[in-house]
């Protein structure tokens, strides 16, 4: 194994993974957002506005993430969306990754034993009160594991990006791959580096796990 | 938009899917059994189980599936295991979903009412029963929306198989791009598919999740 | 016995997965001399990605393009039985140093830097640069028109490379967006993002002969003239095969056969070097 080679690419994967970090965190803000929103519209009984994002939720969820980014990026030109490939590739990962935040959260509403919900409204709660005093805490017990899988999966969706030469680190990593065809050198740096990033999500994940199930260890 | 590019690839895109559809398959069935496994193991009262467990989850949840295919199929051979490419994909396949299934079935384990297990423990119910009457069919029930959520990955994701000479559905699409230089049609055609089945598995995961609410 | 590269490279790999968690055991046995073995097997094994025509693609599923038809002569020359694997490029070269296969058919760019690491034979065609347009674009005329104007390549490869030192001949520099993929390039050059892709000419002719209503060629190339070649493992059991393979290209040349192809793929034929050259880049 040539070890000068990481010294050479060093500054360039270390941009990459910059960028990697940049369109993971600002995509998958957008996506538990955007997740969120969906999973709480379809509780209003509204059938209409159940089945088309129902719909949405199917279509975004039942496509390669590829697909959809080539659509966004090919197709957005042609009614009037021209963005430059961070910002596309920002928004395809958020409109992807909103498909499946809103179905996690949806599970997570509907583990909240409806006993919790009576003795809330009982109490005379209002439903602003009910819903991030009660709905949230106790969901995020179930939720939170799905949650960061969620976010996991969405980091490796990064590299897609590549693909309109967004510069992430797969992008860099193809790039030392083409011009040394240093091939094990560039798996052993994409492995590790992905590992590291991985494992720090993971960990703030069962940080949140803790604080999120501290009131069960406490009653 | 020329129309006829797509249909003269479709057979042999459909063929293909047919390949993506069983090796999936294959792989979320393993992908279930391991997942219990590791979450028995992560739930164990031995430390070194626990252990164990948890480097599992971290380590193919964290490496990307296309760097673990690479290792099954051009690293194990170093080491005198030579595996076929159909046992490389879904072994892969099978071992990251297992990672992550471990997860989603852990979070639905800390959402039951730790006080339900215990009071059936008191009643005098073996831990076996426990399981079986009471943990496992509410767990099934809070997970079954995160699991086809993974079925539904795990789908797409098993376009990566190719790296290891398995021709699937996504390598197709790519054939037929390159060699008549219309993507947008060929990408297209091979989107719908994806969406046939997995509207097939979200719509089984549905069907399950309203037996399984309706039991409980 | 001095340890060839490509062993002292696995060895050392080898250690550090050891550290990364995965115990490695056993010392990779003797090898045979490589050709001496496809002889015996009656079979070469070769990988490239069909996708990357006129050189390898597929029709109908079928393996087609320039490199097919030469391994095929090869083949014949050597009294052996071709078998092509199609593989992302992503694991053509993992897969050639893992020996699942003998031999890349895949058309790469001879660079210093990449034969450090491979076996080179002697070229299989030219790989110089060249420009592609959009076809109802009257601005450019010649590769100069493209001063001040954007261009696109796939990242890493010697086009690219060719492309920017032309660049800094030009009164306004050219602005260079590289891709992993040639085919986005074309995409966005259809879509006006860009003014140009850049291909090695073998390719771009090809892509504007089944594309002729939306691409031409910007003529004439330009750069230093640079060729593919085939790629092999470095080390002394396996440089028998890339030999054998090069003195069978080399014979195709002289008794007419390359003539043949290259008439088939590109209209034309022309002499190619009759050893690996010296790459200036």
């Amino acid at each position: 194994m040539d070890v000068s080679l990481f010294l050479h690419y060093g500054p360039s994967l270390a941009s990459g993974l910059g960028v990697t970090l940049l369109c993971w965190a600002a995509g998958a803000a957008l996506g538990v957002v955007l997740g969120f929103a969906i999973a709480l519209l379809r509780r209003l009984p509204v059938p209409p506005l159940r089945w088309l994002l129902r719909a949405l939720i199917e279509i975004v969820r039942g496509t390669p993430f590829l697909v959809q980014l080539y659509l966004l990026y090919d197709g957005g030109p042609a009614i009037g969306l021209r963005l430059a490939d961070i910002p596309t590739g920002i928004l395809a990962l958020g409109i992807y990754g909103s498909a499946y935040f809103a179905e996690i959260f949806r599970a997570g509403f509907d583990s909240v034993p409806q006993g919790q919900i009576e003795a809330a409204l009982s109490l005379g709660l209002s439903r602003g009160a009910i819903l991030w005093r009660i709905r949230v805490p106790t969901m995020l017990v179930a939720i939170v594991p799905a949650l960061t899988n969620m976010l996991i999966i969405l980091s490796k969706e990064v590299v897609v990006l590549s693909v309109i030469a967004v510069p992430e680190l797969m992008y860099q990593v193809q790039s030392m791959a083409a011009e040394t065809f240093a091939a094990f050198e560039t798996i052993l740096a994409l492995a590790l580096l992905y590992w590291l990033m991985v494992e720090l999500v993971a960990r703030l994940g069962r940080a949140a796990e803790r604080r999120a199930t501290a009131f069960l260890r406490a009653a | 938009m020329k129309l006829q590019a797509a249909l003269d690839a479709l057979p042999y895109l459909l063929s293909a899917a047919g390949t993506t559809l069983w090796i999936s398959l294959a792989g979320i069935a393993l992908g279930q059994v391991l997942g219990a496994c590791v979450l028995l193991a992560r739930t164990a009262r031995s430390p070194a189980l626990r252990r164990a467990g948890a480097v599992y989850v971290s380590f193919f949840r964290g490496v990307p599936l296309l760097v673990q295919l690479l290792l099954i199929y051009y690293f194990l051979p170093y080491i005198g295991i030579d595996v076929p490419p159909l046992v490389a994909a879904i072994g892969a396949l099978g071992l990251a979903s297992g990672a992550y299934v471990s997860e989603i079935f852990r979070g639905s384990l800390a959402a039951i009412p730790r006080g339900q297990a215990e009071a059936a423990q008191a009643l005098g119910f073996s831990s076996a029963t426990v399981w079986r009457r009471i943990l496992l069919p509410q767990m099934l029930r809070i997970s079954t929306p995160a699991l086809v959520n993974e079925l539904i990955l795990l789908l797409k994701a098993s376009s990566l198989i190719s790296v290891v000479g398995v021709t699937e559905l996504t390598r197709t699409s790519h054939s037929f791009a390159a060699a008549t230089y219309r993507p947008f049609e060929i990408y297209i055609t091979a989107a719908l598919i994806y969406l046939a089945m997995n509207l097939a598995l979200a719509a089984l995961g549905a069907v399950l999740e309203r037996r399984l609410a309706a039991a409980g | 016995m001095i340890l060839p590269p490509a062993a002292s490279r696995r060895t050392v790999l080898a250690a550090g997965l050891a550290g990364a968690g995965i115990a490695i055991a056993g010392i990779r046995p003797a090898r045979a001399d490589t050709l001496a073995e496809v002889k015996a097997r009656g079979e070469l094994v070769c990988a490239t990605e069909m996708e990357f025509a006129p050189f390898d693609f597929l029709v109908n599923n079928e393996y087609t393009g320039v490199d097919r038809d030469l391994i095929d002569e090869v083949g014949k020359d050597l009294g052996v039985k071709v078998k092509y694997l199609d593989l992302p490029w992503t694991s053509v070269l993992p897969g050639l140093e893992a020996r699942k296969f003998d031999f890349v058919i895949a058309p790469v760019t001879i660079t210093i830097e990449r034969m450090k690491r491979y076996s080179f034979t002697v070229p299989i065609a030219e790989a110089t640069v060249a420009l592609m347009k959009r076809a109802d674009d009257k601005s450019i005329t010649k590769p100069e028109d493209l001063a001040g104007k954007t261009a696109g390549g796939q990242k890493g490869t010697a086009q690219v490379a060719q492309l920017a030192e032309f660049s800094k001949t030009l009164p306004k520099p050219i602005t260079i967006k590289e891709y992993v993929d040639n085919n986005q390039s074309y995409a966005d050059l259809a879509a006006g993002r860009l003014d140009a892709s850049v291909n090695s000419l073998p390719n771009l002719g090809y892509v504007v002969s089944k594309r002729p209503e939306q691409f031409a060629l910007v003529l004439p190339p330009f750069g230093k003239p640079s060729y593919y070649s085939w790629v092999g493992r470095l080390g002394k059991e396996d440089q028998s095969l890339t030999d054998a393979i090069s003195a069978s290209l080399v014979k195709m040349q002289e008794d007419g056969r390359l003539a043949t192809i290259q008439k088939k793929w590109f209209g034309q034929s022309f002499a190619l070097p009759k050893t690996v050259p010296t790459p200036s880049l």
